[in-house]
């Protein structure tokens, strides 16, 4: 490229300034969340991968149905890891129960996770902050993100209930670092670490019922990513254990290898935002392009001048193809600093999301590689049509250039027919026409916006979706407190206690346990992790005429009939999880306290949250276990419904039951399982709206240069409009006027695009979430808040286009080159 | 030496309703080296469509044309748009000059282009060429703020940029006031004295006192050429 023209170049940027700076908004504002997402995406995989793999987590846990000395768990350990493919063994317990710290009871439980003294912890270990493993014989370990919410600090007393039902006053003595669990405050679960040497036996042996293995591949060192590969390994050494050794297995644990509980969901989401970052990359890149044909367009008499006096078109091409790189550049580099910081703070969320401490927040090199590429690569690339075609214009094209072109196109051959209509507004009319005067650029711009408005709606109806998930809990929920007994007690024994308690209006009662479910003759295989929560089976007993049960909507089959034995209803994410493939009018077989029993099929529910996965009636259970009707959960209607009446008669509750005689596991306030579910779902808000909030930047910049490119076209048209007595009124009305059109359109344009986008983002995330599709909501406000802010937009965007075209003078605007 | 311009049986018809429009009918003559002539006529009678067809801005539907001992018909648009760089100086009614270069800028662009200057002489030979069409003192000011008339000088000089043989030029005194025209006429004259040839198409009628030959179009066809000397019909 010439000097000269480099001095063309840097004037012709001066002198468009405007309109280049939005192209530099609209790519820098999309590059940014790319980017930022990107540098996300990238450390959070690196980190919570080597975060959750540096725990050694086991391949698979086998749950014995009874504790086993620790001596012969160690004999078996030993054993255990003698077979191929077993890598590493131990053994483990944990249990959960009420904690009190200093001697004031507590509404979080605590889960207790207990090893030897000796496990060296080469498999399933923490870290241990202060100190070291073991801890002192009365000493306990608490989770460092437990703290807070225990309201426990280091050097206090805290005292658990063991398994065995005796108490263990324990000093805590450091804190623990578990990359491999979910954060403690999302759970609403404090977390704390035993030695058996810190458990009282009550003279007997410590007991242990937990065998955690490392399985890797034929011939490997480092555990296998092959879930079924471990499947089978740890079924082939649950056999053993039963053949050999004559133990009941309950269940085999085997949970996503590689995967933190979290990781797929902290995936997903990174990647639904890298989809919707690298959308509006796109979009702008579209955008860029359709601005600077609309530059080029307005430079095609100066590239007729240029041609006319020697200039090749790869001259015109250079020039214009650096124009388009400055705006790459100066975007590219305005987006670098502002992804790296909004990855490091979306990284702050999905560490906390996934209770990661990073050891470095730094990108790897490819990170930046591909923000530069895209960002300096794609707006070239997507502006080479125009490009081409700017530089190719021929002098005689370039003399025939009048703007706007003249020709009619059919949609304004009607459009001219409503000029017969009397009274009609000749500005409107003369603006509508206008509007489509240009098919292929209204439909770029109503495209652009259309598209943008398509994924606002989609996504904040999305966030209703999921709002509505959380609604539909809060709705059925239709109790106050939550009783979750130590041991199964009858409903008789207990109702007359809670009777005399102040504020108790209902009670009722269910019976839940631990189950496993398996196909015939097979032990219960779950993609359970350590902390029991994810991927945990339980059967729950729902008595005849319960009013807290409401029964979910079922995918085949039906619901429980009142009384009736042997009949379950599995939710769908329990029978993926578990038995796939099994039908409504298919056997399974429950392992329940030990016991296996076989059970028919009745109905396939769908449930998105909660729900132990396994129903039957509290007859059937009872008949199955082979013992009288018994419950181990309470649900309790209080006469007030504020947190204060629900946290007063929790307590109260625990106090008159634990008086009667009856053990308490733990008595929390309903409000207290809310706080878990928004733990887990407000992230996911937080980031479907930031993924719409950057669609509209981009729409609303795309309005913005579309109707500054339609007013600079039209230049020589205004001062026509001027010299035959135009007032500067009438033309800012007609300019305001097309870029209501133009957003009206884009509204009509994205209706069924919202509509689809919305039903396939809902099914998308909900199955990959919930195993089944979002509620399908539009969100009726985003509509509202998209119109308003389309149109309000192309009144504000074409307001200062209108003030230059009505601001122009005839002699500017003829002269207008 | 040969004609500097010769076209041979040319037609130029566009495309317009139903047959079309014939801008130049058959239309052949020869310009010779060093000539200055006018073509003149009516509006529409297809005086700026000829002019066209010699810059290599048109194609002829038929015939050939030769300017500067290039046959245009031959040479592709990159081809032309070169060769017009270093053999045409170009003229036009709103003189064109590009509104972002100064006025010694946009007479150096096409030396850029050219690369026919050596890098180095191109800013003094832009101003000795604007100080001859008179506005040399207004070489680094911005087109938009010179008058009409200095405006098409600059422009004048801008296509003696490469010192091109041949000079054309589109109703140059179109736009300006009739002393500034007298000058520009005056200037194309001056140059014409230099032994470039010039072919100017205009609407003035009083051009045939300073050009050696008037060519009057009508219809697309020739009917007068007149040459100032023999004062007769060729």
């Amino acid at each position: 490229m010439t000097g000269l023209l480099l001095v063309k170049l840097r004037r012709d940027l001066r002198a468009t300034w405007s309109r280049l700076l939005l192209m530099v908004v609209a790519i820098a504002v999309s590059l940014t969340v790319f980017g930022g997402v990107l540098y996300g995406w990238a450390v959070m995989s690196r980190e919570a991968g080597s975060a959750y793999m540096g725990t050694e987590p086991a391949s698979a846990t086998i749950l014995f149905d009874r504790p086993i000395e620790v001596e012969r768990m160690a004999a078996i350990v030993a054993e255990v890891r003698k077979r191929p493919q077993v890598i590493e063994a131990t053994g483990r317990t944990q249990f959960t129960g009420e904690v009190q710290v200093n001697g004031n009871l507590r509404d979080i439980p605590l889960q207790v996770f207990v090893a030897t003294p000796d496990d060296p912890l080469r498999v399933a270990r923490f870290n241990v902050e202060q100190g070291s493993w073991p801890p002192s014989p009365g000493d306990i370990f608490i989770g460092r993100d437990s703290l807070t919410l225990l309201g426990v600090a280091v050097g206090d007393t805290v005292t658990v209930e063991t398994p065995s039902g005796e108490r263990a006053r324990l000093r805590v003595a450091d804190t623990v670092y578990d990359p491999s669990l979910s954060p403690s405050p999302q759970e609403q679960m404090g977390r704390g670490y035993l030695s058996t040497a810190s458990l009282p036996t009550s003279g007997g042996r410590a007991v242990l019922d937990q065998l955690k293995i490392q399985v890797s591949d034929p011939g490997q060192a480092s555990p296998s990513r092959d879930r079924a590969a471990v499947v089978a390994i740890a079924g082939d050494v649950g056999a053993l254990l039963q053949r050999e050794y004559g133990l009941a297995i309950r269940e085999i644990q085997v949970p996503p290898p590689y995967a933190h509980p979290h990781q797929w969901q902290a995936d997903a989401l990174l990647g639904a935002l890298l989809a919707g970052g690298a959308a509006a990359v796109l979009l702008s890149a579209i955008l860029v392009a359709n601005m600077l044909n609309g530059l080029f367009t307005q430079q095609i008499p100066q590239i007729g001048i240029m041609k006319a006096i020697g200039a090749r078109s790869g001259d015109i091409g250079r020039l214009y193809l650096a124009m388009t790189l400055s705006v790459a550049a100066a975007a590219t580099l305005l987006a670098l600093a502002p992804a790296v910081l909004i990855g490091r703070a979306l990284l702050n969320q999905v560490f906390g999301f996934l209770g990661i401490k990073a050891t470095s927040f730094d990108a790897p090199w490819w990170v930046y590689v591909v923000i530069l590429a895209a960002g300096l690569g794609l707006p070239p690339l997507m502006a080479l049509g125009p490009l081409a075609r700017a530089s190719r214009t021929t002098v005689r094209a370039a003399i025939d250039h009048r703007g706007v072109g003249s020709d009619s196109s059919a949609a304004t051959g009607v459009l001219a027919r409503l000029g017969r209509i009397r009274f009609l507004d000749r500005g409107l009319l003369m603006a509508l026409r206008n509007t489509i005067r240009r098919p292929a650029r209204f439909l770029l711009s109503v495209g652009l916006l259309a598209s943008a408005g398509t994924v606002f709606v989609a996504g904040v109806s999305l966030s209703a979706g999921v709002g509505a998930i959380e609604q539909e809990q809060t709705q059925r929920r239709n109790w106050d407190v939550d009783v979750q007994l130590a041991s199964p007690a009858s409903l008789d024994e207990v109702t007359p206690v809670l009777a005399r308690v102040q504020g108790v209006e209902r009670v009722e009662g269910l019976n839940t346990a631990p189950a496993g479910v398996a196909g015939t003759g097979q032990i219960p295989v779950t993609r359970t992790y350590p902390d029991q929560g994810h991927g945990r089976v339980s059967v729950t007993a729902v008595s005849a005429g319960t009013t807290t049960v409401t029964p979910p909507k079922l995918l085949e089959g039906r619901w429980l009939d009142a009384g009736e034995t042997g009949a379950v209803v599995l939710n769908q994410i329990t029978r993926t999880n578990t038995v796939p493939g099994v039908r409504a009018g298919d056997t399974v077989q429950l392992l329940v306290g030990g016991r296996v029993t076989t059970w028919r099929v009745v109905g396939i529910a769908e449930e998105r949250m909660g729900g132990g996965g396994v129903y039957t009636t509290a007859e059937g259970l009872a008949a199955a276990m082979g013992q009288p009707q018994r419950v181990n959960q309470l649900r309790i209607a209080t006469d007030a419904h504020d947190e204060q009446t629900r946290a007063a008669v929790a307590i109260a509750v625990d106090e008159a039951l634990t008086g009667a005689g009856i053990k308490v596991g733990s008595a929390i306030s309903v409000s207290r399982r809310e706080a878990i579910s928004a733990g887990h779902m407000g992230p996911i808000i937080s980031i479907v709206l930031a993924i719409a909030i950057a669609m509209g930047v981009i729409g609303a910049i795309g309005l913005a240069s579309t109707m500054s490119a339609n007013v600079l076209d039209r230049t020589r048209e205004f001062g026509v409009m001027h010299a035959i007595g135009a007032l500067p009124k009438a033309v800012r009305r007609v300019v305001v006027a097309e870029g209501v059109f133009v957003a009206i359109a884009s509204c009509a344009v994205a209706v069924l695009p919202a509509i689809a986008l919305t039903a396939l983002l809902g099914a998308g995330l909900g199955n990959l979430f919930f195993s089944a599709p979002l509620p399908y909501r539009i969100s009726m406000p985003a509509v509202g808040i998209w119109i308003a802010l389309v149109i309000l937009g192309a009144i504000l965007a074409s307001e200062a286009a209108a003030t230059r075209a009505s601001r122009l003078t005839v002699r500017e605007a003829l002269a207008y080159l | 030496m040969g004609p500097a311009i010769q076209v041979i049986d040319v037609v130029k018809r566009y495309p317009l309703g139903a047959g079309g429009f014939t801008a130049i009918d058959r239309l052949s003559f020869d310009i010779a080296q060093g000539e200055f002539v006018a073509i003149v006529g009516r509006s529409g009678s297809g005086k700026t469509t000829l002019l066209n067809l010699l810059a290599g801005i048109d194609r002829p539907t038929s015939g050939t044309v030769h300017v500067a001992g290039a046959d245009l018909g031959s040479l592709s648009e990159s081809g032309l748009a070169g060769w017009r760089g270093r053999n045409v100086g170009l003229v036009f009614q709103f003189f064109q000059l590009l509104p972002t270069l100064t006025v010694a800028e946009n007479v150096m662009l096409p030396m850029d282009f050219a690369r026919k200057i050596p890098i180095g002489e191109r800013r003094d030979r832009a101003l000795q060429l604007l100080e001859r069409v008179g506005v040399g003192d207004q070489a680094d000011k911005m087109p938009a703020t010179l008058s009409g008339g200095q405006q098409q000088r600059a422009a004048i000089a801008r296509a003696l940029a490469n010192d091109p043989p041949v000079l054309l030029a589109d109703e140059p005194t179109g736009n300006l006031d009739s002393t500034t025209a007298d000058a520009v006429l005056g200037l194309f004259d001056d140059l014409n004295a230099d032994g470039r040839t010039i072919v100017v198409v205009t609407h003035e009628r009083d051009i045939r006192a300073i050009v050696g030959r008037e060519v009057t179009l009508m219809d697309g066809r020739v009917v007068a050429d007149e040459r100032a000397s023999a004062g007769v019909p060729a």
